[in-house]
């Protein structure tokens, strides 16, 4: 309701108004270009003048005719007052005046004095003595008709003034009223128009206070906020974006925005200040800024804006958020987890290794009973057979022949021993007990003493020992671990070498190691067979028959490479050879 | 020049036209402020002056008639005229007082034919004053119909 009173006050009355204004004006106009014809076209009678002139050339005319009898007056004289009044007659005969004697009803007396003044024509231009009394008879009528004539032409020309007069006071007071009405109008126009200037006023003092507001907001804000127009120049900058990138507003406004800093010339600050242009928002998390004097970059988030105006884009508005305290946390989060998940496989590879030990060491025992089962029976068959042997005979065994089973008995619990031993050789091993201490030794030495050992032990054995000549022989190991390795290995090597065939041990070097070639002539060893043999607890198809742990050749390979060394299946066909590497002594590295 | 020519040999011919006129044949008198004082002139004198025709209403006929005569300016400078005004008068006493920018600022003439026939005296002959009253609108006034004179007789120049 309020709003429609507004609409017809703010609206209608205006409009009214001006259609008032209009149409009073030219009713105005109008009216007063009739007055001003009326006017011009009414001025120009003046019969009163034409009858007063025609009575005048009357009187002149009979005064001359009266004159000439008496002899005072010339014919040329009568002549002229004739011409002179007939040519009177001849104007009230001309169209205006005529058509004015005709109005007053004396139109039948004009024609009788014109006709007169006809007669009198030859007696004028012939005159003799005596006309002039003819002459004046003949005129009488003219001055009473003059006179009456002029009596009506004043009546007529005082009521045409006096009635014009009246349409023009009426004219003049139709045009005043239309000038109040106009004024009226006027002043409604002026009274609308006043109170539009004050809503406009106050208006404009809204639109300032709320630009003020924004402005204040603005500048304000924490976030770096800026503006450009469509080419791209800048036509915002509050003080924090001159905080974040070091360059004033003054300086920044009307600027391109690339000339302001190398960080809004890149691809991806361009691409959002196109987007936005192009009427779509879009944003940049924790983009890195680097300026001049900083060597550390700040991280910022970028918001891309359109500025719209009547739904067409006139700009784009961009935020820079400073995010570097978030992006570090995060970062500092992010290498806490990575400690965290090392920590966490660090504990696991631990688990996983105990879980490996435990289960090798289970793997051990169940071996272990497995060997125990398998290798520990026979010769405990041998010594139990011997010595019952012994019981058995008593007093009637000879003394050579107690030895004889004593021996054997002996051996068959010394290999037992072995065996003994070398499983808790492993089991150490896998414990990580067994810990090398490397020191300098001559490889020649403990592959004589090995040998020698060897030969001691089964006098059959037949070894061929083929040193190095002027090399040195020094490596660097632990010597307890080289003699376990190289009987481990001689001992494997007679196990499946033909019986009475030589065993050769080589020991030659190259430049950074020494190596021993322990060589039998026994058969080669299958290919599918030959990476599987230095396993634990793997023994070869072969191996049927012979006593043995299956832990030799994983002992030895193991200890070799505790001394940085290793222990390798030679490749070729005649015989086998197994290659022991240790490294060289090296003064600057012991 | 040339045109210095023909005026020259038309006042020579209005002089000599005046001197040769008898009384009777004088249609206009001229006085006042002119070179010779005062001069009678003839129809013939008049005739010598370059001819004008002026298509008009009138204020006291219907419609538009056709003036032959000459203007006004031509016969005052030819007599040497210097002055503010004329004195027109009739030869019914008629007087009327013309200032002498209407003859400058208008082609006012002095008709002695109608619609090619001679004003006679006892019409408005021999000599009629005649406004283009329907060429300008500010001569559609009455202060400027009294100025036509018919009949007209006398000037005289001040």
């Amino acid at each position: 309701m309020i709003r429609f009173r507004n609409l017809a006050v703010g609206l209608l009355l205006p409009l009214v108004a001006v259609v008032v204004f209009a149409v009073l004006l030219t009713f105005s106009l109008t009216r007063m270009l009739e007055v001003e014809n009326a006017m011009r076209v009414g001025a120009e009678k003046n019969m009163l003048w034409v009858f007063h002139q025609s009575e005048v050339a009357a009187s002149r005319f009979t005064e001359t005719a009266a004159l000439i009898d008496l002899g005072e007056a010339e014919p040329d004289e009568l002549a002229l007052r004739f011409d002179i009044l007939k040519s009177r007659v001849a104007i009230l005969n001309d169209g205006p005046q005529r058509r004015f004697v005709e109005e007053i009803g004396h139109d039948d007396e004009l024609d009788r004095i014109a006709a007169a003044l006809e007669a009198m024509t030859p007696v004028v231009a012939d005159y003799s003595p005596g006309d002039g009394a003819r002459l004046r008879e003949a005129l009488k009528p003219a001055p009473a008709f003059f006179g009456r004539a002029a009596n009506k032409a004043m009546i007529a020309e005082w009521n045409d003034l006096g009635g014009r007069l009246e349409t023009y006071r009426a004219q003049l007071r139709q045009i005043i009223l239309f000038l109040i009405g106009i004024m009226a109008a006027g002043g409604i126009l002026a009274a609308t128009l006043a109170v539009a200037l004050r809503q406009a006023h106050q208006r404009n003092l809204m639109l300032r206070r709320s630009q003020d507001f924004s402005a204040l907001l603005v500048s304000s804000s924490g976030e770096g906020i800026l503006a450009v127009d469509r080419e791209g120049r800048c036509t915002l900058w509050n003080d924090a974006m001159a905080g974040l990138i070091g360059t004033s507003a003054e300086q920044a406004t009307g600027r391109p925005l690339a000339e302001l800093a190398g960080f809004f010339g890149i691809a991806p600050l361009q691409a959002g200040v196109a987007r936005a242009l192009d009427g779509d928002s879009s944003e940049l998390v924790q983009h890195p800024l680097f300026r001049h004097e900083a060597t550390e970059p700040r991280y910022v988030d970028l918001r891309f804006f359109p500025m719209r105006n009547d739904g067409e884009v006139i700009g784009a508005i961009l935020f820079l958020h400073d995010a570097t305290d978030r992006h570090v946390a995060q970062k500092r989060e992010a290498e806490d987890r990575d400690r965290l998940e090392e920590l966490v496989a660090e504990r696991t590879r631990d688990l996983d290794e105990a879980l490996r030990r435990e289960r090798s060491a289970a793997d051990l025992y169940r071996n272990f009973a497995a060997m125990v089962s398998h290798q520990f029976r026979t010769p405990l068959a041998v010594a139990d057979s011997a010595l019952q042997r012994l019981i058995r005979r008593g007093p009637r065994v000879e003394p050579d022949e107690v030895v004889e089973r004593a021996n054997r008995a002996r051996n068959a619990i010394a290999g037992l021993t072995r065996l003994v031993e070398s499983t808790l050789d492993v089991a150490r091993l896998d414990a990580g007990q067994l810990g090398a201490r490397r020191v300098r030794c001559a490889l020649t030495d403990i592959v004589r003493t090995v040998c020698t050992r060897q030969r001691e032990a089964d006098p059959t054995r037949r070894i061929r020992i083929f040193e190095p000549e002027d090399e040195s022989d020094a490596v660097f190991c632990d010597p307890a671990h080289a003699e376990q390795m190289l009987e481990n290995l001689l001992s494997n090597t007679f196990k499946y070498a033909p019986a009475g065939s030589p065993v050769s041990v080589r020991v030659h070097g190259d430049r950074e190691d020494l190596l021993c070639d322990v060589h039998n002539e026994g058969d080669p060893i299958p290919e599918e067979e030959r990476d599987l043999i230095f396993n634990r607890n793997y023994r070869g198809a072969n191996s049927t028959g012979s006593a043995g742990t299956g832990l030799g050749l994983f002992m030895a390979r193991t200890l070799a490479r505790m001394q940085g060394g290793d222990l390798t299946l030679q490749p070729g066909g005649d015989g086998v050879t197994f290659r022991m590497r240790l490294p060289r002594f090296d003064p600057g590295t012991a | 020049m040339q045109t210095g020519t023909v005026r020259a040999a038309a006042a020579l011919m209005l002089i000599a036209g005046a001197a040769l006129a008898g009384q009777d044949d004088v249609i206009l008198e001229v006085t006042g402020d002119i070179s010779d004082g005062k001069v009678a002139l003839d129809r013939e004198a008049l005739k010598a002056l370059p001819e004008t025709t002026l298509e008009t209403s009138t204020v006291v006929t219907d419609g538009t008639h056709s003036f032959t005569g000459f203007l006004m300016r031509d016969l005052l400078k030819d007599l040497g005229a210097e002055g503010e005004r004329v004195i027109a008068s009739a030869l019914n006493e008629y007087v009327v007082e013309i200032p002498m920018t209407d003859f400058t600022e208008f082609d006012v003439i002095v008709a002695y034919s109608m619609d090619g026939e001679p004003l006679q005296r006892n019409d408005k002959g021999p000599l009629w004053i005649v406004y283009p009253r329907d060429e300008h609108e500010a001569l559609q006034d009455i202060r400027y119909d009294y100025r036509w004179v018919w009949q007209l007789s006398r000037l005289e120049v001040q």
